[in-house]
């Protein structure tokens, strides 16, 4: 077992992470614990824990920013905004289950909503980061513009713990739109699922969710959720009426839109067999990448952000698993797009599989200079 | 205009630098001639200083080509858009070859389907929107410098505008690049999708202002075009009561697509030369548009006009159709260039502050103007809190006046940072602002910037000189530089 670390302070995470690297100790870093199907699975020798990282530092509600500390999670930072009418509006699964602000920092995780709202690197200003030198870096600032030297923001979204630990972040808010609304349409083809769900993305109705789902009896459910003033909300549930009707499809309201988005947004959760594969796309490429995936599992569920062109496939027949993923993931890259195991119970299959993504020797000289010693989160990422 | 201090390490000059680059590339992408030189001496910012050399590279196998001959050389590589930039980014400051790339400004793909282009950096900004407009597209950023400046030149510097406070900077709209390092290696880094594996090198290079490499291809996204907009011109009597209209519009809950606000002096200036209707008497001017579908506009407009009234607005005018909104637009769009009618020269800084510090900052400015006995006009934009001081003065005067300039326009950048803001919002720190990156960052954080620096060019011939405090550069303050 990892011995665990709990620093209460960002200064204590970094001298934690400094003994680590003196020692040549592996360190995994953890805020809820929701992610740890991500990448491949080898224990370390030190498992730290971001849960003594918590609270609000500051938040300026006429200025619409917050700043936290990274271990908070997301449900209490939700609670928190919410009492003064605002949100961060970022939609991440696990939430339910602890997802912490730093974790979906550091995966990049997102839901939705990013097409309405921007994903974590457009909503996220700035960073403090304790690095395995001992050192605690900023990057960014705390207002809504700033191109001051370089924006390591980016570099540590999604770098999955690999570079530092994210310790202190600051985020635009925004307040709560007065009304939301949801509704379906349901189709017996991909290509018409995902050319309603385009037809809406050229519009300038912005919806906060444009989701396809293939359902347990193999039909395309596209669901949509607006938000915002009365008039253009209304107006996008009359749309998606139309490009149904177009397509030979009738519409059903939604009554309560998170109750229906939330079991689309926990589809990792849900897949205890299999393997989950997740893509990301050029926005044309969805429909010939959701045949594939039928291709390939005549049973496979498929959870799509149309708007965005981020699928995820749940591969459930068991037995061709390994070779329907390798196909899928292979598939996603002849398409112009990227992908990756994001879970499974499977041995054999290699998360990232495939070649190094571009700009690999860059990325590793990136790692060498931050992480010299290698301590941190091995054999996580797309680097391995 | 002040010459830069002469910190010129090009390993190779003069004639045997141009011979060499001739030999490499042809002569007919090589300038050489001093006359011609000195056209690539100066920006849009104040400091000059002349290359070495200029290239006009025709592709991305041209650009390797001459990283790679510069790498062996020790020559310093300064990549140049339409020099447009305000911070003086494309300022060759330790001598070297600027890449200029009006060869390379063609659209090479517009994909209609996947809402993105992909472009040469010397494309035109405004010159992508126009292509996209007949498939309702559009490229959201639009800098007030759009119809010169180039997309390479946007994505260096990560530009702003006054429409993307709805819909972000730059770098929320740059999904793939394509690379040439000070080596000489070409790398393609993203593409169509929104994510690819591992780290986030495109979203680290935007806004690196050509200090990691050369960009020779960009993927953007396009963004359908709005339905319909709604433009509003509001006069209050002061700059607090426009500031505090600022903060309630945001606070209502509304984010227009753009906010914009001019003081009384800059009014006066823009009436002179363009005439877009401003009145003359208000002490503050707020320029508010909202865009989207049709429905429910002009509800939303009419909230924002009860706000307006609220904070004391003495006028409000709705542009109603396309003529009238562009007439109120030109009024912002031209106020630099309308500051001619002021002064001989001015120096536009760009601090950005938390939106509610905008009077106590504003304040600020006026301040420092009187003691400084400088005319200081102030168009910016409100609803990102990025503010734009233009300090006029009288360049005749010579270098020492410039100074002074200097430091009236670093007092201002003080403040920013007191009330918990940025030396730079969109228009970077380039050569301008190295000495006052330590306002903003510890060296521990700029170590780590430079970390980067280092992993992506080691040469330490990536547009040197900017960015980074050099310790000769800045005597005024005490840096324990970048490492």
């Amino acid at each position: 077992m990892p011995r665990v670390e709990r620093p209460a302070t960002p200064e204590a995470c970094a001298d934690a992470l400094r003994a680590c690297a003196e020692d040549r100790r592996s360190v995994r870093v953890r805020g809820g614990g929701t992610k740890d199907h991500l990448g491949t699975r080898r224990e370390t020798d030190v498992m730290l824990e971001t849960a003594g990282l918590d609270g609000i530092i500051d938040h300026v509600p006429a200025d619409l920013t917050v700043t936290v500390r990274a271990g908070m999670s997301f449900a209490a930072l939700r609670d928190a905004l919410a009492k003064h009418g605002q949100f961060l509006p970022l939609d991440p699964p696990h939430v339910a289950r602890g997802a912490t602000v730093g974790g979906i920092i550091a995966t990049n995780s997102n839901g939705f909503g990013r097409y309405r709202y921007g994903s974590v690197r457009d909503l996220l200003l700035g960073v403090r980061v304790a690095l395995p030198d001992g050192t605690i870096a900023r990057a960014g600032g705390r207002v809504v513009k700033n191109v001051a030297g370089y924006d390591l923001n980016k570099l540590f979204i999604g770098s999955f713990g690999t570079l530092g630990v994210v310790v202190e972040a600051t985020f635009k808010i925004l307040p709560v739109p007065p009304v939301a609304k949801a509704a379906s349409a349901t189709f017996t083809t991909p290509g018409d699922a995902f050319g309603a769900a385009d037809a809406l993305v050229r519009t300038s109705l912005r919806p906060t969710a444009i989701v396809v789902e293939r359902t347990e009896d193999r039909r395309w459910r596209l669901a949509i959720a607006a938000a915002g003033e009365a008039a253009p909300v209304d107006r996008a549930m009359a749309e998606l009426g139309r490009l149904a009707a177009a397509r030979g499809a009738s519409t059903e309201a939604i009554g309560d839109p998170e109750a229906a988005l939330g079991p689309l947004r926990e589809i990792v959760d849900a897949a205890t067999g299999g393997a989950v594969v997740r893509a990301a796309l050029p926005l044309s490429a969805q429909t010939a990448f959701a045949e594939a995936a039928v291709r390939v599992d005549r049973g496979a569920r498929i959870v799509a952000d149309a708007a965005s062109g981020i699928a995820h496939v749940h591969l459930r027949d068991e037995a061709g698993v390994v070779a329907a993923a390798d196909g899928l993931l292979a598939k996603a890259r002849v398409l112009g797009g990227s992908a990756r195991v994001e879970r499974t119970a499977v041995a054999g299959l290699d998360p990232f599989g495939g070649p190094e993504p571009a700009g690999a020797f860059l990325m590793r000289r990136l790692k060498e200079a931050f992480d010299p010693n290698g301590i941190l989160e091995p054999a996580r990422s797309a680097l391995g | 205009m002040t010459a830069a201090p002469p910190i010129v390490r090009a390993g190779l000059r003069g004639a045997a630098l141009a011979s060499g680059l001739r030999d490499l590339l042809g002569s007919e992408k090589v300038l050489w001639a001093r006359e011609d030189l000195l056209l690539y001496e100066y920006d849009g910012a104040v400091d000059i200083a002349t290359p070495d050399a200029v290239v006009l590279p025709n592709e991305t196998a041209d650009v390797a080509k001459l990283a790679r001959f510069c790498a062996e050389h020790a020559v310093p590589l300064v990549p140049r858009g339409a020099g447009t930039g305000l911070s003086g980014g494309a300022i060759p400051v330790e001598g070297g070859v600027v890449i200029s790339f009006a060869r390379m400004s063609r659209i090479l793909e517009l994909d209609v389907a996947n809402l993105r282009a992909v472009v040469q950096p010397g494309l035109v900004n405004l010159h992508l929107s126009t292509a996209a407009a007949p498939h309702g597209l559009y490229f959201v950023p639009d800098p007030s410098s759009q119809k010169a400046c180039t997309l390479g030149g946007n994505v260096a510097e990560n530009s702003g505008g006054p429409h993307t406070l709805a819909y972000g900077v730059t770098t929320n709209h740059v999904t793939g690049l394509e690379l040439v390092l000070s080596d000489g290696s070409i790398v393609r880094l993203g593409g169509k999708a929104l994510e690819y594996d591992g780290y986030d090198l495109v979203g680290t290079f935007v806004g690196s202002e050509g200090t990691l490499g050369i960009i020779t291809e960009i993927t953007v996204k396009l963004t359908p075009l709005p339905e319909d907009k709604r433009t509003l011109m509001a006069a209050f009597p002061t700059m607090d009561d426009a500031s505090n209209t600022v903060s309630a519009i945001i606070g209502a809950g509304i984010v227009p697509s753009a906010m914009e606000m001019m003081d009384q002096l800059s009014t006066q200036a823009v009436e002179a030369s363009v005439g877009a209707g401003y009145p003359l008497d208000a002490g503050g001017i707020l320029l508010v548009e909202v865009d989207g579908v049709r429905d429910g506009l002009d509800d939303l407009l009419e909230r924002i006009e009860v706000i307006c009234r609220a904070a004391h607005a003495q006028e409000l005018r709705v542009a109603t159709t396309a003529l009238e909104r562009d007439k109120l637009w030109a009024g912002r769009k031209g106020a630099f260039a309308a500051m001619g009618r002021l002064a001989s020269d001015y120096y536009v800084q760009d601090g950005v502050i938390p939106r509610t510090k905008l009077p106590q900052v504003l304040r600020h400015v006026i301040d420092v103007g009187e003691r400084y006995g400088l005319r200081i006009a102030n168009v910016f934009h409100a609803g990102d809190g990025n503010l734009h001081p233009l300090i006029m003065f009288d360049g005749s005067k010579g270098p020492a006046e410039v100074e002074r300039v200097k430091e009236a326009g670093r007092e201002i950048l003080e403040m920013c940072i007191q009330v918990g803001g940025s030396i730079t919002g969109e228009h970077g720190v380039g050569m301008e602002k190295t000495c006052y990156m330590p306002l903003q960052y510890s060296p521990v954080d700029m170590a780590v910037m430079h970390r980067v620096k280092d992993a992506f060019d080691p040469l330490g011939l990536a547009n040197p000189g900017k960015i980074f405090p050099t310790p000769g550069r800045c005597k005024e303050f005490s840096l324990n530089a970048a490492r």
